[in-house]
């Protein structure tokens, strides 16, 4: 990074086919979304190009970049929340699981994670996912480290809640499908109308 | 250990960044406690869903990012900041893409060329010879035809009479009004108008407009039947007023048989004094 800012630009692809994948990781976990996703982390590439010169040597570049990821995501937000309805291209749940009841759980776990609120996902996708120890969250958040350590545990708390509501919640379209059938879904798990309402 | 000791473990423990005998007693707390259990497979579950990878164009389209930022220009930089979407960055397109921005800066240099001063003149200059050059040529296009021209004065001077004659029959003492005044704007006299304006101050059932026919016909004087006109309308004015402005204008006239008339005028029985006054007065006056 160093490199970067004084001057040698180029040297920056090294830092993309190293962080890349991790953000677009970030990005997809909190947004569902690949299209935005991809978006969003050549936002975050093109602010680290324009704003260079504020990186101060020394520092941890992880949690400079995640500063400025986190920051494209909050502008994104604003600017599409008035035409929110329309998401384009959501993810489609990938798995390692090769069990039916596997993929299921997969999905359902989807969709429990989006039914967190966004602070909750984002601070569970950071320590669960991006694998950010608590200290770098802490520097990221503005925050003490044992406070980060609370707030993902009762993240991991309310996650819970939410799966076990969705698991043991009535679903009426998947206890209908054949086992085969719903080991190919498309999409995350449907949930009734009384269930959303009742997790909001 | 009791649940809140655990709990200040657990977000360590998740990371396995306990030690190995911190993290033997969290193992032991969550054989008996089946909350904390949970809580730690729901931890492990969140490892079904596998790390998301970015489609292979991802790394052709930061490539094309890095190409169309210049450190030089912050006008290029702006310019990729504000095109986001996928398709401007994919690689097949990203090499029109800066074409077309070069265009764009040649189309903007010709335009702040035409903003500065002498691009003012030189456009302003432009516009005034394209202007005479449409000026001559309407010109040429519609030569004066001044037959026509006449003809249709004179259809216009026909059309006025008409109205000017339609108005002196109305039944509105104003709109008479107006019709005197159309009437008394030609500088040729209309025989039929003539008559008209004689028969209007002669009959008309209102003073103002008896007096305004007088004063469209005093512009006529040279005209000798709007003089005998006028003198024999006298004999039959009973208005005061009329008959002065009568008297007023023979006076001005000086005819020479207006003397007589205005003797004769004078012997009329029950006349207004004033308006014998002023048949004497103008009787010493033509004399």
């Amino acid at each position: 990074m160093l490199q970067v800012r004084n001057g040698e630009v180029e040297t920056l692809g090294v830092l993309f086919d190293r962080y890349q994948a991790p953000l677009f990781n970030f990005y997809a976990k909190m947004t569902q979304d690949r299209t935005v996703s991809e978006d969003l982390v050549q936002e975050v590439f093109l602010r680290i190009l324009r704003y260079r010169q504020t990186y101060r040597p020394g520092t941890n570049f992880r949690t400079w970049m995640y500063q400025i990821a986190r920051n494209s995501r909050i502008d994104q937000v604003r600017k599409v929340r008035p035409e929110s309805p329309f998401t384009s291209e959501p993810l489609a749940p990938t798995t390692f699981a090769d069990s039916a009841q596997q993929i299921q759980e997969a999905a359902l776990l989807q969709t429990a994670l989006m039914h967190l609120p966004e602070d909750k996902r984002e601070i569970l996708i950071l320590s669960r996912f991006q694998e950010l120890k608590y200290d770098e969250i802490a520097l990221l958040l503005g925050c003490e480290v044992g406070a980060v350590k609370v707030r993902v545990h009762r993240a991991l708390q309310q996650l819970r809640e939410i799966f076990l509501q969705l698991e043991s919640g009535p679903r009426p379209i998947d206890s209908r499908r054949a086992p085969a059938d719903s080991a190919t879904p498309t999409s995350p798990a449907p949930t009734s109308p009384t269930q959303t309402r009742r997790l909001q | 250990m009791n649940c809140e000791q655990i709990a200040e473990l657990l977000p360590d423990y998740l990371q396995s960044g306990l030690a190995r005998e911190q993290a033997s007693q969290v193992e032991q707390h969550c054989e008996h406690c089946a909350n904390c259990a949970q809580d730690v497979a729901m931890w492990k579950k969140l490892a079904l869903l596998p790390p998301d990878q970015p489609s292979p164009d991802s790394r052709a389209r930061f490539d094309a990012m890095l190409h169309a930022y210049s450190p030089a220009s912050s006008e290029r930089s702006i310019e990729v900041s504000t095109g986001p979407s996928r398709q401007a960055f994919s690689p097949k397109i990203a090499t029109p893409n800066v074409s077309d921005s070069s265009e764009r800066v040649a189309r903007w240099s010709f335009f702040a060329w035409l903003r500065s001063p002498l691009g003012a003149v030189a456009w302003s200059a432009a516009l005034l010879i394209f202007g005479i050059f449409i000026g001559t040529r309407v010109k040429e296009a519609s030569p004066a035809h001044p037959d026509e021209i006449a003809a249709m004065h004179a259809e216009l001077t026909n059309m006025r009479q008409l109205v000017a004659l339609s108005m002196l029959q109305q039944q509105s003492a104003s709109e008479r009004l107006q019709g005197v005044s159309w009437s008394g704007r030609e500088a040729h006299l209309d025989p039929q108008i003539q008559s008209a304006l004689l028969r209007t101050l002669r009959y008309d059932g209102s003073v103002d407009v008896r007096l305004a026919a007088l004063d469209a016909l005093s512009r006529h004087a040279s005209q000798p039947q709007v003089r005998k006109g006028i003198g024999d309308a006298l004999q039959e004015q009973q208005s005061p007023l009329v008959q002065v402005a009568l008297i007023d204008q023979l006076a001005e006239w000086r005819d020479p048989d207006a003397t007589q008339r205005l003797r004769n005028f004078q012997q009329t029985p029950n006349l207004n004094p004033a308006v014998r006054q002023r048949a004497e007065w103008a009787i010493s006056k033509l004399q």
